[in-house]
């Protein structure tokens, strides 16, 4: 079983915990043995607010995937999302030695210290630093200059990075079960590698996976990621609009915007009503679906909106060939693909996971995309395939506790 | 000190505007003072003054003040301070003429070429001649600029120290920290000219705004009272979703700052947080503690905070402060000081009445301390001495002193009268978060997104 070694990846989200026990196979595929989730509690806007209550959530999915997939788990992928994760793009040079000019494995390594060589805030710490390009002596577009001749190596890369203290959380949170952590990943970069393929990377694409409490994006463009980011905005506010707004419980306003909710206006009969059944079954209130969707629409739309203008600040917007891809918990909304498509002018679908088989119902519901992304993550990082987008994290910073 | 206080009580036109004037004088100082100008500066004229014709023609400034007409033609002054100091005497009266009609002066300048070591000092004397208040905005050459030109800012910087109010020292090696390591060199010199644009700008308009709560020259001169120390300034402005931090952030990251690291042994610290109306007292709070904890808890803390609607979503933050000298920059300064009263000082000698202002508190403004023109109005009737070089040192304190008094009545009774009426402008947390009520806010461009779209965007629902 050496080959078929066992991966499990852990989001701890918001609204749900999902767990995700897969399998490498030799021929690079992944195979969902099972998935475990429980809802939520203690977590808000993606992260940890109420440790106990969290941890006690953590345990019941992991308990749950253990049944469903019969293995025993030892040590997991987190996901860390939230808002103070940032990111931006950097170039690191480094110089060969005079008597040298073979790069070798020891200038990468330079070169990806030196590009990490800018002021973070204090209390930050590095997620990942995502090789773009080298440069060989001013040669563009080098994938791996090992073995290459030049003077002057120089790498872009792109860096995410977010408070020490609160990714820690989760890591605590995971341990105190006690779990291995493998790594953290940040949950839109987990997603994007189930959800996009590699030509869809090459052609440009931009992932944007909207979940309980936040909305991770990943742009790619030319086969790398040149934006990320984290807004703490998802499913649990348009769900609390709909709760303040139509002055109904939250839980009531959860399964209304579920059964019931779309962000398309215009699509319903003037007077339209839904009927709001109480738990006996009896009628209660009567809303009206204008009403219901206007407030979903004004939202969303805020939302995608707000993500365009962030992402407008470079130009990589106007260069996605493949298009936008939505995926998370929020993608099952009504609609969603048709306003993301009007407001950023630019083809959108809905995504899941891609390119892994097992357990179909996990891997085609976009809610899981993020967990089953960290198996794919940890695949990439256990056969250590030199392949383009990963190299190791800092995890050990992490681990360290 | 106190007392008086409370016995001014000046017509409140006077604290609306003080006449400022920002001199930059050499070539770097013009490429700051373009800087500034092109930045947008309502509230100080300026006056741009070089030897070289050239760089004067080319500087946006509207009030240019040529050097030497005769000593240089024209031409710059081949980094000889020297030549700079000749030509500054030479044009004497028409500094002084760029100088009447002002209270505040700010001189800046690149040390270590010619006419910015050698007029800066020199100008700023006028200036205080002139009865201005003198504050001193200097860039230090880089090491790869030589040794002599090093030496050369030093003794600039010794003589400026004297003069000056207080100075504000940048050491151009360190804005190397802002300069990602690839960038052109023209960049290095661009930070650097940004970074004194936006002091400048800052310490105007820290003054000039009517503030909240108000901070005023006597602050600004409590927080740099260290004298040759080493000045510790900030500037951070954020308009993003987390804009007190982000301000904060940047602020700290000033090369200047250290990171925040410095704040810690400061005893005095200035911070002025300005805003658009949207500014929350829950915002400049999180952002006070957060600045609480880079400062000891001896640190008196001089807090000011102004409205400005000009600001729009941007939050600005300001942080000054001093401490006091490491034993290099002690001896560094200390050094220039005698240097220049050795080889640097003779021109001076020669030249002119010596321009040794010392003197004047001492003689001058101490025993008319109580009277409310004190200095600003009255030109300086005492021409120096020779004898007054003899004791720099000890003179330095008092014209510190003398304005301190001053200037308090432009701030309490300002803001004491400002504070009612502006009040209600701060926002505070809105009741309708719903299930977000206790997490912490998601605030993207100044707008609170817990609170329901359709409320802020007043939309009617039902």
């Amino acid at each position: 079983m050496a080959s078929n070694k066992l991966m499990v990846g852990l989001e701890i989200g918001t609204s749900k915990i999902c767990v995700v026990v897969g399998e490498g196979r030799p021929d690079g595929t992944i195979k969902i043995l099972g998935v475990g989730q429980a809802p939520s509690r203690g977590v808000r806007k993606g992260e940890i607010v109420d440790f106990e209550t969290a941890m006690k959530c953590v345990h019941e999915a992991v308990v749950d995937a253990e049944q469903k997939s019969d293995v025993m788990i030892r040590s997991v992928y987190v996901a860390v999302a939230g808002s103070h994760l940032q990111s931006f793009n950097n170039r690191g040079c480094v110089m060969l030695p005079e008597d040298r000019d073979e790069i070798d494995e020891r200038d990468v390594e330079d070169v990806k210290i030196n590009a990490r060589e800018v002021s973070i805030p204090a209390q930050n710490a590095f997620l990942h630093s995502i090789i773009q390009h080298y440069h060989v002596e001013g040669q563009d577009g080098v994938l791996n200059p090992i073995g290459m001749l030049g003077q002057k190596v120089e790498a872009d890369f792109h860096i995410i990075h977010g408070v020490r203290t609160r990714i820690q959380n989760s890591i605590r949170c995971v341990k105190e079960l006690p779990l291995d952590v493998e790594d953290v990943v940040f949950g839109g970069l987990a997603s994007a590698q189930v959800v996009l393929t590699q030509h869809q990377k090459d052609l440009g694409a931009l992932v944007i996976d909207i979940g309980g409490g936040t909305t991770d994006y990943v742009l790619y463009s030319d086969g790398v990621v040149k934006q990320s980011g984290c807004l703490a905005l998802g499913g649990d506010h348009i769900t609390n609009d709909i709760s303040m707004g139509l002055r109904i419980p939250m839980a009531r306003a959860e399964k209304l915007k579920i059964e019931e909710g779309s962000c398309i206006l215009g699509n319903s009969l003037p007077g339209e009503m839904i009927l709001l059944k109480d738990e006996s079954g009896f009628a209660g209130k009567e809303i009206e679906r204008e009403m219901l969707n206007t407030i979903i629409h004004l939202r969303v739309r805020e939302g995608l909106e707000l993500l365009k203008r962030g992402l407008e600040e470079e130009p990589y917007l106007t260069y996605l060939g493949a298009g936008i891809f939505i995926t998370g918990g929020c993608s099952l909304l009504n609609g969603i693909d048709h306003l993301a498509e009007e407001i950023f002018e630019i083809p959108a679908h809905l995504a899941h996971a891609q390119t892994t088989w097992g357990v179909t119902s996990a891997v085609e519901d976009p809610q899981f995309s993020t967990a089953i992304g960290l198996v794919r993550f940890a695949q990439v990082m256990q056969t250590d395939r030199p392949r383009r987008g990963f190299r190791e994290t800092i995890g050990k910073l992490f681990r360290m506790r | 000190m106190i007392q008086l206080h409370k016995n001014y009580s000046l017509p409140d036109a006077l604290a609306d505007t003080v006449p400022v004037k920002v001199v930059s004088v050499g070539g770097a100082g013009l490429n700051a003072l373009d800087r500034i100008v092109l930045d947008g500066l309502e509230k100080a004229s300026v006056v741009a003054i070089n030897t070289d014709v050239q760089s004067l023609t080319s500087s946006v400034a509207a009030h240019k003040v040529q050097l030497g007409r005769t000593r240089t033609r024209g031409l710059g002054t081949g980094g000889d301070p020297e030549l700079g100091y000749e030509a500054a005497v030479e044009s004497a009266d028409e500094i002084r003429e760029a100088l009447t009609d002002t209270r505040m002066v700010f001189v800046c300048a690149g040390l270590g070429g010619g006419t910015g070591s050698g007029a800066a000092p020199y100008v700023a004397h006028l200036a205080r001649e002139a009865g201005a208040l003198v504050i001193a905005f200097v860039t230090l050459p880089f090491t790869f600029e030589g040794k002599r030109r090093a030496t050369q800012a030093r003794e600039a910087l010794g003589r400026l120290n004297e003069i000056a109010h207080s100075v504000i020292c940048f050491e151009n090696d360190r804005m190397g920290d802002l300069v990602a390591p690839q960038a052109g060199i023209h960049h290095a010199f661009a930070m650097a000219d940004t970074t004194i644009s936006q002091s400048v700008r800052s310490v105007v308009n820290l003054i000039q705004r009517p503030g909240l709560i108000r901070i005023g020259f006597d602050d600004l001169l409590a927080a740099l009272r260290v004298r040759n120390g080493r000045c510790l300034f900030g500037f951070g402005e954020s308009d993003s979703d987390n804009r007190g931090h982000d301000a904060l952030t940047q602020a700290l990251k000033n090369p200047l700052m250290d990171r925040g690291r410095m704040l810690a042994d400061a005893t005095n610290v200035l911070v002025q947080v300005s805003g658009g109306a949207g500014m929350t007292l829950s915002e400049v709070e999180v952002l006070m503690q957060e600045l609480g904890r880079h400062v000891n808890e001896q640190t008196q803390i001089l807090f000011g905070a102004v409205v400005d609607g000009k600001l729009g979503d941007r939050l600005a933050v300001t942080i000054i402060s001093s401490l006091a000298a490491d034993e290099d920059l002690i001896s560094e300064s200390r050094d220039g000081a005698t240097l220049s009263n050795v080889f640097a000082q003779p021109p001076v000698r020669e030249q002119h009445p010596p321009p040794q202002i010392h003197i004047e508190p001492e003689a001058a403004m101490e025993p008319v301390a109580h009277e409310e023109s004190i200095s600003f109005e009255q030109p300086v009737a005492v021409q120096a001495t020779p004898a007054a070089e003899s004791m720099p040192g000890e003179s330095e304190p008092l014209p510190v002193a003398p304005h301190k008094k001053a200037v308090p009545h432009t701030d309490e009774k300002a803001a004491a009268k400002s504070v009612p009426a502006k009040q209600e402008i701060l926002q505070f947390e809105p009741v309708t978060r719903g299930r977000f009520e206790k997490s912490e806010p998601t605030i993207v461009e100044g707008e609170d997104l817990d609170v329901p779209t359709y409320l802020r965007k007043n939309i009617k629902v039902k």
